[in-house]
């Protein structure tokens, strides 16, 4: 009985003294500590990323010949189409190579694309984070913008040595300015994900919407990245305003929510531009080490 | 061991049990008096005490409403609310960052073994640094031109200010946050796109360097992103006068949105800044625009800062208001004043007023020089405040300024003359070269004279000859009366009725002049200790000289009254689809068809052939009479140009007048000098009546 008190007793010790020195500890060991379990959580998703591709490659596998060519018959047709598009882009490319070479226009390579495969999704932050499986030894940086073709996924808040962390467009840490489709006069617009409520759905805000914008009839407007910020490129598609805008009841601005261009639960692949210069924000999203 | 009857719970002799009961006595006394006042704080004090209570841990701040956009009459917006975003420091999340400083601070002190550390100061110090350090991290962001300032740590030296704009954090401002808005953030940069009121950032650089801010500074931490509106006119000094500014106000106002269930009156109030109307149609409807006060009812800490929102009520945006003006007309009008200048290339002080002849609603009214209300939005720096009072751009001359009309006044001296049938349309006057009155010969502005004179021919050529005779004969009673008949002394109100204008209460015009308007008569004379009236006075009088004074809104109401055959026109700045076209007070002009044919035919001869012809416009015949009249400028003779009227000249639509003050070294006359702005005027006029070339207004205002 009495041993028993005892170990019950060191353990409570063991507790109090573990928090003690947690609570002590330096912020630096506690970064260091927080990043090597990073590491060592870093295998596990990779693995658990791979066994999902392996079990879609089995799955895909598993079809029948007629599936497979029910479905190249559709991708020929794809194609087809897509060659058609192509054709045509190539004389837009054309036209604009000759104007900028009757401008002399130099155009920045400003960002490095990264593919990179999903690993898994936060579960601590269902729908909201995403862990990719490229990280710092690929070059990727804290503050980089994460895309889907032309759709914007989110953006890098926490780069591993290979894996990174990104924050969706439905992330309450997501935040860019954003044009509006209609708007001739380009004023910016703020977008930002909305923190959901337990079982609900993630969403995002469209806010400080200009009082006279109205959204163009017959369809859902689609909001762009303004490119102003210095962190996402300009015209990349943010997702469409959800059915119209609202005013508030303060202000003279309307706000809406965003429905995200991809659907961000079955993301498999995605792509870090990581900006060739650092920008400041970069900096400060790293802590104190920059001058 | 001892048997339990041997146990004594009670003492066996009277003097210990007598002191036992004392014991109890005392601690059931105790007991009562603990209970009892319990029971009198739960009962009897509960309503006062929880008001102290709430009174310490709870306050009310206040929430200003967006103010409602005033569009002109096609729904453009000439005053609306932009999006002013500014970046705010959370001092409670703070309170971290600000000991640890503190304590470095203390710890530097005793490292250089002060005698006496204040600190107190060492605290605010601290906070300062602190602060400066997070604000040096936001221009650090935004800032492309300072990117080489060493930033970061709190410790670090204050960024030298490299660009306009808010850049260092000084002690004082701290202290004055602390001390009258501590339950707010602190402000470190107040409007993001235009830092410190700086106008030369162009929109689209503002737009860039809030967009930086957003997207590059982190969302979390201490720092917060807000967006508020501020007034804005986006066509900057356009119809200034006629709008007006807004100002910063610290009064609580009377309309707070819903906040009967909270006893606002027992808690402490946040201090508030909200912005109220200074002058022009901001001032006049400042209640229809303002909207209604939002609050929020919040417990604070014991340091004083803000913990938990109880309740709240959101503020309501104030209602629209549609003026009468067109924006179109409005800018060709100030366009047209704008080429008016002196020799040395000065703006010389003008006005112009255009009205609807049938509803009286002013399409334009613009007053020279003028004041870009942006500038005095927000912070008005006193050098901008200084500069406009040294211009005297305050004064809105189209209302407020009192000048005699001089030659215009003739058509009433010719109404009065005909109604009182001492001339008639079809009589011929010999005008000589000059016409004596008494002692004094009064001159011809035409050296030679003019010959046979008629109603007709007197208003082409603006004879002041013919108007010396038939003002005498007419005499000053009747000239006088005849002036008030068209209402030249009387106040101009707004007397749409709040129904018809759509819920506006009835109200003065914003810029009504109400106070030094005179049509002179005996009585005014004696009553001003200037002698009594004679002939010469009469003379004068009659070509709107002496001491007859007016203003140009007054001019163009008599333009449109007589444009309608009437005496009195109700200018209002309201626009009302509705309008019946009847004004207050109007009377027939009481003359016959062929007088009043002679007076028209008269006014548009002056701008065919006569005085106003500098101003004629091929297309367009419309109605006009100019007017020179001399007034004393430092002692010295200047001279101020008038011209009147109304077109077309078949079918009137539109009544103007216009005013430009000469100085001592400018050669002004009305026809050469106010002429061409009329012409400008009118010719706007007629691009907005082509209703192929009307714009679409980027607004509704009805939403």
């Amino acid at each position: 009985m009495d041993q028993n008190r005892q170990g019950a007793r060191a353990s409570y010790v063991a507790l109090a003294i573990f928090v003690a020195l947690w609570v002590l500890l330096p912020s630096a060991v506690r970064r260091l500590n927080r990043e090597a379990f990073a590491e060592f959580q870093a295998p596990a998703l990779h693995l658990l990323g791979k066994s999902r591709d392996m079990a879609t490659f089995w799955e895909k596998k598993s079809r029948s010949t007629e599936e497979m060519a029910a479905a190249g018959r559709d991708l020929a047709r794809i194609n087809a189409a897509l060659e058609i598009k192509l054709n045509a882009m190539d004389d837009v490319r054309r036209e604009n190579v000759r104007l900028r070479e009757i401008t002399r226009y130099v155009v920045p390579a400003e960002y490095m694309s990264v593919v990179a495969r999903v690993a898994t999704r936060d579960s601590s932050s269902w729908w909201q984070r995403i862990v990719i499986r490229k990280g710092r030894n690929d070059g990727i940086r804290p503050g980089a913008p994460v895309v889907f073709g032309n759709n914007v996924v989110g953006r890098v808040t926490a780069v591993h040595l290979t894996t990174s962390e990104v924050d969706l467009v439905t992330s309450p840490g997501f935040r860019c300015t954003a044009y509006l489709e209609g708007d001739e006069q380009n004023r910016i617009a703020l977008v930002n994900g909305v923190a959901a409520n337990s079982l609900g759905t993630a969403k995002s805000r469209v806010s400080v919407i200009p009082h006279d914008y109205t959204p163009p009839a017959g369809q859902p407007a689609r909001v762009f990245t303004t490119g102003m910020g210095g962190v996402f490129p300009s015209r990349l598609l943010l997702g469409y305003l959800d059915g119209g805008t609202y005013s508030t009841p303060v202000g003279n601005f309307k706000e809406s929510l965003l429905i995200p261009s991809r659907d961000l639960y079955n993301l498999q692949e995605v792509s870090v531009l990581v900006p060739l210069h650092q920008n400041p924000g970069e900096a400060l999203m790293q802590g104190d080490q920059f001058q | 061991m001892k048997e339990p009857n041997d146990m004594r719970v009670l003492p066996s002799t009277p003097v210990g049990r007598l002191r036992l009961y004392g014991v109890f006595a005392f601690f059931l006394a105790g007991f009562l008096y603990v209970a009892g006042g319990l029971a009198y704080r739960q009962l009897v004090q509960a309503g006062d005490l929880k008001e102290q209570s709430d009174t310490q841990s709870q306050r009310v701040v206040l929430r200003p409403p967006a103010r409602g956009r005033i569009y002109d009459r096609n729904g453009f917006a000439l005053v609306d609310s932009r999006a002013r975003w500014s970046v705010k420091a959370d001092l409670a999340a703070l309170q971290k960052e600000f000991r640890s400083e503190y304590l470095r601070l203390i710890a530097a002190e005793k490292a250089r073994d002060a005698v006496q550390i204040d600190r107190e100061r060492l605290m605010e110090v601290a906070r300062v640094r602190v602060l400066q350090g997070w604000l040096n991290k936001v221009w650090f962001v935004i800032d492309e031109t300072n990117r080489s300032a060493k930033l970061s740590r709190p410790t670090s030296k204050v960024v030298p200010v490299t660009a306009p704009g808010e850049r260092q954090i000084s002690l004082e401002q701290l202290r004055r946050h602390l001390r009258e808005r501590r339950a707010l953030p602190f402000t470190l940069v107040s409007d993001l796109a235009f830092p410190g009121a700086n106008q030369a950032q162009t929109p689209e650089e503002g737009s860039r360097s809030v967009a930086r801010f957003i997207e590059q500074f982190p969302v979390e931490g201490p720092i917060r992103l807000e967006s508020d509106n501020i007034r804005t006119y986006p066509y900057g000094a356009l119809a200034s006068h006629v709008l007006g500014y807004v100002k910063d106000t610290d009064q609580l106002p009377e309309n707070v949105n819903d906040i009967s269930d909270v006893r606002i009156e027992a808690l402490q109030k946040l201090h508030y800044t909200g912005k109220t109307g200074a002058a022009g149609v901001e001032l006049t409807y400042n209640h229809v625009l303002s909207g209604q006060t939002g609050w929020e009812l919040w417990t604070k800490t014991s340091s004083g800062y803000n913990q938990t929102r109880l309740k709240h009520s959101e503020a309501a945006q104030g209602s629209n208001v549609i003026l009468s003006l067109d924006y179109r007309i409005q800018q060709a009008t100030e366009a047209g004043l704008a080429k008016i200048k002196d020799p040395q290339g000065k703006l010389l002080p003008a006005a112009a007023v255009m009205l609807d002849v049938r509803t009286g609603e002013i399409l334009a009214l613009a007053s020279q020089p003028t004041f870009d209300p942006n500038r005095l939005a927000d912070r008005v720096s006193s050098a901008y405040y200084d500069e406009v009072d040294k211009s005297g751009a305050w004064l809105n001359r189209a209302t407020q300024g009192l000048y005699s009309p001089g030659s215009t006044f003739k058509v009433i001296t010719a109404i009065a003359g005909m109604r009182k049938k001492v001339v008639d349309w079809d009589d011929v006057l010999e005008c000589g070269a000059f016409f004596k009155v008494g002692n004094r010969d009064f001159p011809e502005h035409e050296p030679v004279g003019f010959g046979d004179v008629d109603v007709d021919k007197m208003l082409a050529i603006s004879c002041n000859v013919w108007n010396y005779q038939v003002g005498l004969r007419t005499g000053i009673e009747a000239l006088s009366a005849e002036a008030r008949r068209f209402g030249l002394d009387s106040p101009l109100l707004n007397t749409v009725s709040d129904v018809e204008s759509g819920g506006l209460p009835m109200t003065e015009l914003p810029f009504a002049a109400s106070r030094g308007l005179v049509v002179p008569d005996r009585e005014y004379k004696l009553r001003i200790k200037a002698g009594p009236w004679n002939d010469g006075d009469t003379a004068n009088l009659s070509i709107g000289q002496g001491y007859l004074l007016t203003t140009p809104l007054h001019m163009a109401c008599f333009a449109a009254s007589l444009a309608r055959g009437e005496t009195r026109t109700t200018p209002s700045i309201i626009h009302d689809a509705r309008r019946d076209g009847r004004h207050q007070g109007a009377e027939p002009i009481g003359l016959s068809k062929a007088q009043l044919d002679a007076i028209h035919g008269g006014m548009v001869r002056c701008v065919e052939e006569g005085t106003a012809r500098v101003a004629r416009i091929p297309g367009l015949p419309y109605a006009g009479k100019t007017g020179t009249t001399e007034y004393f400028q430092k002692g010295e003779k200047a001279h101020l140009a008038w011209m009147i009227g109304y077109a077309p000249a078949d079918n009137p639509v539109v009544a103007f007048a216009v005013l430009v003050e000469g100085q001592l070294d400018t050669n002004t006359w009305g026809g050469k000098t106010a002429g061409p702005v009329a012409k400008e005027m009118l010719e706007a006029w007629a691009a907005t009546a082509d209703s192929s070339s009307q714009p679409k207004p980027k607004a509704d205002p009805a939403r």
